[in-house]
């Protein structure tokens, strides 16, 4: 039984284990540019330089921290549960690398196409959860328990709008297979006919991976950094590299089903190199926002967090999948799933902003002269 | 009202209350402030403050030294708002002494007071701006703003934190020559500071989810704990001693007294926020006023000495009323001396804020009140 | 929502001005004449030799003591032959840099404007291993004055500047 690996026919086990070391190297790699990517953006979002000691501008910042953080003691408070408590970290970490099988980065490279990748992804990307629950109750840490507490309310609470955004988007294709979903924006991508669906799907990634404002989990000013407040070095590195891993993930599968992956609007015939283009810029859109929104956005409470997945997201996607329902049904033309998905974007806006008490009257200055309390 | 983790359950699922203890090295304690939460789920039931982790006992030091040597000690019990803190000490003097202060060091003092109050107030919105959750952002724009105008007080006094500068009498030495020039240019980029933070929090509806109806403290709660400067005026009780018993040059200046209606955290946000546009107005007029003349009195004595009897006297300090109880027997160094903190006395308030709140909103009512630790511990 | 946008605009304006930090240890500042770090003591260049006198002054008027000052016949007195006014002079003279609090007493009660506060990045950049370290004795006190490296300033206590404006 052999593979085909870049060409070259090889076995399937030495197969599987190239793609795994594959996957690994490049994460790594890919984790640690995001992770200066961050820091170097953030930094000028707040007019300051960011890392710039290590090497030219600072690049090998993320490689001095790599080794700084697997050359440090591997703590483990002894309280804690020590089987919970170290498994943790690859209870994080697997679910994350499995997400990477089914998606497409460029036509026909990818780990392994999936007839059913988009219900693969969603089944996997939610496993995590266990280890963010594992960290923070083995940790024996009252932070690292509310932490993981809350990291569980907020990942189901937001996968349910990620995934009928997601549907949504099934429903428009008429597959699963992520190739089969690029392919079909190659004239227009899915943004133009779901507007609503992307926007929600955009904000639930963002709980998806406890960013601002959803770091509810790890607020630092709160519970200070929630589960991980424990780990240290080479565990703690797992968790990190695990949160850019699904960075990237999600930012390239919110180009791949939103955006056209790489098949919009240069269609795909014109080589790997113009894709690569369309999804690096299409991902590092996707990212920048991420990091733009961090830099920018207060963080949310918890019953806010909540009321907001479940009264104001989850209906508004709920109609979303009747809507497309019925439009393919009853076979009426796309645009109206696009005025539908842009009234859909009106109420979510207007629901948004009534979250502010508008009637409140501002302090101003004071009407009597002399203080009654004096 | 503590829950006592002994205690055995009755039945098998009843719950216990969980406690936590923030700080005092916690991120958002403000330096070094403990308080154990009595939670419920992810509610408070209770909270237990401890302080005195930076007692240093300035106040009895001050008692072995003598006047101009205490200035120095004055300053570190507010780091935030040297100025403000040395302010209310040599007043105290000059008026066991009986100095009178020329005008313009008079109109001085309030510029320098008024700046020191824009800086510590920059300083109370970059760290409330962290409590909320903005990663870093309102920080850095803080401290780009404060930075503007601690070097302007690095070139005035000479140092950007422990100014001593004040003395009794007047001031140390005079300002330099391009004063009013340099606060002015301060001035401008202070105007853009506000601005970037108005547009940055004030108007974002996430900040405003998590600040309004939080932290409430009615009138009346406030005047009973004692609570001062843009915490109380914030619940609606217009207190200001820059008004109320004018002192410097305010008398002469015009500036609104910033009064809030709800009592709530954004509210004490946003009074700080109003404050500052009061404060640009204020120093805009002192420099239109300030003219040449004398720094200290024309008859200054070369040794200090002070009038037996007692003087209490109270400014407004960004966070509230500081006071300085002063008794002298006579002789060169008080017999006693008492700061009056505002600090501690808007943190006592810290319970009945905090109770029946989500475990973020204790957090940012800590932050509302704007303590700063060594002037509660002193 | 439309505040969000406003703040995301902010942040975006931000991005778009110049970065505000100072690459500090490869960037000084400078620094105004005025700056206050530690104290150090003066050269008299005519004479070629300490201003101070060993008088005290100083010492007795540290809030925190932390001074310690000795002092011993000139042997450049002119009554030995020499070219200084100065009867005695400064013989041992000790700063504690680690207990200073930088209050500028001691530049004030000074009578012979032998002391003054070190107005340049040498008396910022001070750290030490050892806390020992930063007691100064009279030649590290004086070997800043002496190469004519700080900016002269002494302030004039209470007094207008001379134009006032």
């Amino acid at each position: 039984m052999n593979n085909s690996l870049f060409g070259f026919e090889i076995n399937v086990w030495f197969d599987g284990l190239a793609r795994l070391g594959l996957i690994v190297g490049v994460m790594t790699v890919v984790a640690m540019g995001l992770i200066y990517g961050e820091r170097k953006i953030l930094a000028r979002f707040q007019q300051r330089i960011g890392p710039q000691k290590t090497g030219p501008f600072g690049l090998l910042q993320s490689v001095a921290d790599a080794i700084k953080l697997v050359g440090k003691e591997d703590l483990r408070p002894t309280a804690a549960d020590p089987w919970t408590f170290e498994l943790a970290p690859y209870f994080v970490f697997i679910p994350i690398f499995l997400g990477f099988v089914s998606l497409p980065f460029l036509l026909d490279v990818n780990i392994r196409l999936l007839e059913l990748g988009l219900l693969y992804f969603i089944a996997v990307s939610s496993v995590n959860i266990v280890g963010w629950v594992m960290a923070g109750w083995g940790s024996d840490n009252r932070y690292a328990m509310i932490g993981g507490m809350r990291a569980a309310a907020q990942a189901i609470s937001y996968e349910l709008p990620l995934v009928l955004s997601l549907v949504v988007v099934a429903m428009l294709a008429g597959s699963l297979n992520l190739k089969d979903i690029v392919e079909g924006q190659a004239v227009v991508p899915y943004v133009v006919w779901l507007p609503l669906a992307f926007v929600i799907f955009f904000i639930s990634t963002l709980a998806e991976m406890n960013r601002p404002p959803f770091d509810i989990p790890i607020g630092e000013s709160e519970v200070v950094g929630g589960p991980f407040v424990e780990y240290s070095g080479i565990r703690w590195s797992m968790f990190m590299l695990g949160e850019y891993a699904s960075l990237w993930i999600l930012s390239t599968l919110t180009a791949a089903v939103f955006l056209g992956g790489y098949s919009w609007p240069f269609g795909e015939d014109l080589g790997k190199g113009y894709q690569l283009l369309l999804m690096g810029a299409k991902s590092g859109l996707y990212i920048f926002v991420v990091f733009w929104v961090r830099a920018s956005i207060p963080r949310l409470r918890i019953d806010q967090l909540m009321a907001y997945s479940w009264k104001v997201l989850l209906p508004l996607s709920l109609a979303q999948v009747l809507v497309v329902g019925f439009v393919r049904v009853y076979e009426l033309p796309d645009v109206v799933l696009t005025a539908a998905g842009i009234l859909g974007l009106v109420a979510l806006v207007s629901i948004t902003g009534r979250a502010v008490a508008s009637t409140r009257r501002l302090p101003g200055a004071a009407r009597t002269m002399r203080s009654e309390a004096a | 009202m503590v829950a006592s983790p002994q205690a055995t359950p009755e039945h098998e699922f009843e719950t216990q209350d969980l406690l936590i203890n923030v700080g005092p090295q916690h991120p958002s304690t403000h330096g070094v402030f403990r308080m154990v939460l009595t939670i419920d789920g992810e509610v408070v039931k209770d909270v237990v403050p401890y302080i005195g982790y930076l007692h240093r006992g300035a106040e009895k030091l001050c008692e072995t030294m003598d006047f101009r040597q205490g200035i120095g000690f004055m300053d570190r019990t507010e780091y935030l708002a040297a100025h403000n803190a040395e302010l209310s000490y040599v007043m105290a003097v000059e008026a066991l002494a009986g100095l009178e202060v020329p005008e313009r060091a008079q109109w001085i003092r309030t510029i320098l007071c008024e700046l020191n109050r824009l800086s510590s107030h920059f300083m109370f919105l970059g760290a409330f701006g962290i409590d909320v959750g903005v990663f870093g952002t309102p920080f850095i724009y803080a401290w780009r703003e404060r930075e503007a105008i601690i070097d302007l007080f690095e070139e005035i006094s000479g140092d950007r934190m422990m100014y001593a500068y004040f003395r009794p009498g007047g001031l140390a030495w005079d300002v330099p020559l391009n004063f009013k020039e340099r606060v002015r240019e301060v001035l401008k980029s202070t105007r853009q500071g506000i601005r970037d933070f108005d547009e940055l929090l004030t108007q974002n509806e996430i900040f405003r989810a998590r600040t309004e109806g939080i932290g409430y403290i009615s009138a009346e709660d406030a005047i009973d704990w004692g609570m001062s400067g843009p915490s109380i005026r914030a619940s609606g009780v217009p207190l200001d001693v820059r008004r109320d018993e004018p002192y410097l040059k305010y008398a002469e200046l015009d500036f609104d007294v910033i009064v809030g209606e709800n009592g709530d955290v954004f509210d004490r946000y946003y009074c700080r926020m109003l404050e500052m546009h009061e404060s640009v107005k204020i120093i805009e007029q002192c420099l239109e006023r300030l003219q040449p003349g004398l720094i200290v009195p024309d008859k200054m004595p070369r040794m200090l000495r002070a009038a037996p009897g007692e003087v209490y006297i109270r400014t407004e300090a960004p966070r509230g009323e500081y006071g300085i109880y002063m008794v002298s027997k006579g002789g060169n160094r008080p017999y006693r001396l008492k700061v009056r903190s505002a600090c501690l006395s808007n943190l006592q308030a810290l319970r009945q804020m905090s109770v029946d709140q989500y475990i973020a909103d204790a957090i940012i009512v800590l932050g509302s009140i704007d303590i700063v630790l060594s002037e509660v511990d002193r | 929502m439309k505040g969000i946008a406003k703040s995301l605009m902010v942040t975006l304006s931000t991005f778009t001005r110049k970065p505000v930090t100072r690459d500090y240890p490869n960037y000084h500042r400078e620094l105004p004449e005025r700056d206050r770090a530690f104290p150090l003591l003066l050269w008299d260049k005519e004479i070629d030799e300490p201003f101070c006198t060993g008088c005290h002054a100083c010492e007795r008027a540290c809030p925190v003591e932390c001074m310690t000052v000795l002092m011993k016949d000139n042997p450049n007195h002119k009554s030995n032959g020499g070219d200084s006014s100065r009867r005695k002079i400064i013989d041992k003279f000790w700063i504690d840099y680690a207990r200073c609090m930088r209050c500028n007493i001691c530049v004030e009660v000074c009578n012979f404007d032998a002391i003054a506060m070190n107005n340049t990045w040498q008396g910022h950049e001070l750290s030490v291993h050892d806390r020992k370290d930063l007691v100064m004795d009279l030649e590290q006190l004086l070997v800043q004055s002496h190469v004519g490296a700080i900016k002269e300033w002494v302030p004039v206590l209470g007094q207008s500047n001379e134009t006032n404006e």
